[in-house]
Parts: C-alpha cells; sequence; structure tokens
C-alpha cells in the first residue's frame, strides 16, 4: 500500500513539474492526492502502537514535570550547601565549647591548692567558663533541627520524583569515586559510630577479645 | 608488675581534641613521655624514630587507617611487639574481629572512660 501512495504522488509531483504553468486547481489537487496518500498510510498503522507513542509522550511530558517538582538545581545551590555550613558550624562550635572546657580542666588541675582562698576562686571562674560554654548545646540543637528539615525536604522530592518514574534502586556504585569510597569503606571496615544500642558494648567487645 | 609510667606512649587520632582528652587522662593515670600523631602514615613514621613502649589508636583516619596501621607494625620486625590498643567508635563485631586477628592487645570502645582507659593499659602490661 504505501508504494501505490507513494507512485500517486510522484506522479502527481512530476506532472507538475512537467508543465510550465502551474495553476491552483493543480496545486490543490497535489495537496488532495497527497492527503489521500497520508490518509492511506496513517489508516495502515496500528493503532496499537499509536498508542504506545502516545503513552510514551505522556511519559515524558510526567517525567519532565516531576524534573520540575525535583528543582535539582535548587537544592544543588541552596538547600545542601546550606546544611553543610550548619554542620561545619556545628563542629566548630562543639570543638570551641570542648576546647574551653578542657582549658579549664587543666587549669583546676594544676591550680595551687595550697592557697585555699586563691584556689576556691579560681575554681569558681573556671566553672563559670564551663557553664558557659555549655550554651553551644542550645545553638547546635538549632542548627541540627535545620539539617534534619533540609533532609526532610529532599527526602520527600526525591521519593516523589522515584515514585513518578519508577524508578529501582541500582545496586552499582553511581560513578568511579563512589566505588573506590565504597571499596576501601569495606576493605578498611569503617562502619562509623553506631546507633545507642545498635553496635557491640564494651563488656561484649571484651568478651570477644577474651574469648 | 606495675605499668612502668615511664615508657613513651603513642597516641594516634585525627581528632586534636580526642588527643588532648586521652593525653591528660594518660597524664592523670602517670605517664609523662606522650607523643601524638594526626594517622597512620604519621604514627608509622614516628614508631620508627622512637621506640614506644605503647600505641593508643584510633581506627578511622586517612590516609592511613588504625587498622592499616596495626597490621603495618605486626608485620614490620622492629615494631611487632609494640602493645597496641585501640580505641575507636568503630563498634561492629566484624572490627573487633578484625582487629582481634590482626594482633591487638585491647581494643576500647568511644565514648570511654579513665577507668575503662586504666584497666585496659592494666591488662595490656598483664596487671
Amino acid at each position: 500500500m504505501p508504494d501505490k501512495t507513494h507512485a500517486q504522488v510522484r506522479e502527481a509531483v512530476d506532472g507538475l513539474r512537467n508543465k510550465d504553468d502551474i495553476s491552483l486547481i493543480d496545486v490543490l489537487s497535489l495537496a488532495e492526492t497527497s492527503i489521500h496518500s497520508m490518509k492511506s498510510f496513517i489508516d495502515s498503522l496500528d493503532s496499537k502502537i499509536y498508542s504506545e507513542f502516545r503513552e510514551i509522550a505522556e511519559y515524558i511530558q510526567n517525567t519532565k514535570s516531576e524534573i520540575g517538582h525535583l528543582q535539582a538545581n535548587d537544592l544543588q545551590s541552596k538547600h545542601i550547601p546550606e546544611a553543610g555550613m550548619e554542620l561545619s558550624a556545628v563542629v566548630t562550635s562543639t570543638e570551641e565549647a570542648t576546647t574551653k572546657i578542657m582549658e579549664c580542666a587543666e587549669a583546676i588541675l594544676e591550680a595551687d591548692s595550697s592557697n585555699t582562698e586563691a584556689y576556691k576562686q579560681t575554681v569558681n571562674d573556671k566553672m563559670m567558663i564551663i557553664f558557659e560554654a555549655c550554651s553551644f548545646q542550645d545553638i547546635t540543637g538549632q542548627r541540627i533541627s535545620k539539617v534534619v528539615e533540609t533532609l526532610e525536604h529532599i527526602e520527600s522530592r526525591v521519593s516523589r520524583f522515584a515514585a513518578a518514574i519508577g524508578a529501582e534502586d541500582s545496586d552499582k556504585p553511581a560513578n568511579a569515586k563512589e566505588e573506590k569510597r565504597l571499596k576501601r569503606k569495606k576493605e578498611q571496615i569503617l562502619n562509623g559510630p553506631s546507633q545507642e544500642g545498635k553496635g557491640v558494648s564494651q563488656d561484649d567487645i571484651d568478651a570477644l577479645l577474651n574469648g | 608488675m606495675a605499668v612502668d609510667l615511664s615508657i613513651p606512649v603513642l597516641v594516634v587520632d585525627d581528632y586534636k581534641t580526642m588527643i588532648r582528652i586521652i593525653r591528660n587522662l594518660l597524664k592523670q593515670l602517670g605517664f609523662s613521655d606522650v607523643d601524638d600523631a594526626a594517622d597512620g602514615t604519621e604514627a608509622l613514621g614516628k614508631m620508627k624514630q622512637k621506640k614506644y613502649g605503647l600505641v593508643i589508636s584510633d581506627w578511622n583516619m586517612e590516609p592511613m587507617t588504625g587498622y592499616e596501621l596495626l597490621k603495618e607494625v605486626r608485620t614490620d620486625d622492629g615494631l611487632s611487639r609494640t602493645p597496641f590498643i585501640m580505641v575507636t567508635a568503630e563498634s561492629k563485631t566484624e572490627n573487633v574481629i578484625a582487629a582481634k586477628k590482626a594482633g591487638v592487645n585491647n581494643y576500647i570502645v568511644k565514648p570511654f572512660n579513665a577507668a575503662t582507659l586504666k584497666s585496659k593499659i592494666d591488662a595490656v602490661f598483664g596487671e
């Protein structure tokens, strides 16, 4: 069938080429022949294939929409760097507080206790600094809450995106750098600190070592 | 046998705060000759320069972990007998088993206290 329609269109075009004077009727006639030929071509398409293409087009449209909702640029340029800065600030403030507390403890340990009054004054002064240093806990709590909020924000968007595209987890690393990192982690048995109650206790460790 | 408090001790940790904590605890226990290193590579270099009577090392450090340091120490003829205590937040059974297999003398899980540090040092020196 396509060969026949192709021949009809070619015949009409060749007819026009051989004419010196082409009228509007000729052009309309060619258009009609073309439309007829296309109609027969479209009719020849399996309606199932058409339906498949339509579904693919809708899927692409939905995916584009979900990528937009993911707001990946916003996450990358704003939320993730901000969370990183908050965590860095937590590390800095806890380190500063720990250093202050240790300095006080060291000063108390080294203080001359033979002069009772002076010793008492030193202890009192250092204790006040320790109390002040402990105020970091309130600020770090707030900073960590912001990081948790960011993680929840990312989680909800990624979950929505994954559900929309029917994503399945790959068991392979995302890239070569990640692969290298995971390999090293496995070789060096780097699990990091365990959550409360999840790791082995000191008693369990002693039993393992002595068993 | 009492622990010889004059032995040189090497503390290996990538966190200065933790080094300071362990240094202070060791000082309170009576140890006077304490050096430190920020990772396994630096520690190994120091151990080849000076004979240490005890190494107290963290596990998770870069570029050389405490686990790698322990294995390097145990395969080096000049260092293999050095008492080695791992002080780490790595608290999975597989970590303890791997450390034991590599020849660790004792294993302390963070956070820890002075009494635990003292008891493990005592245990290493057979008290």
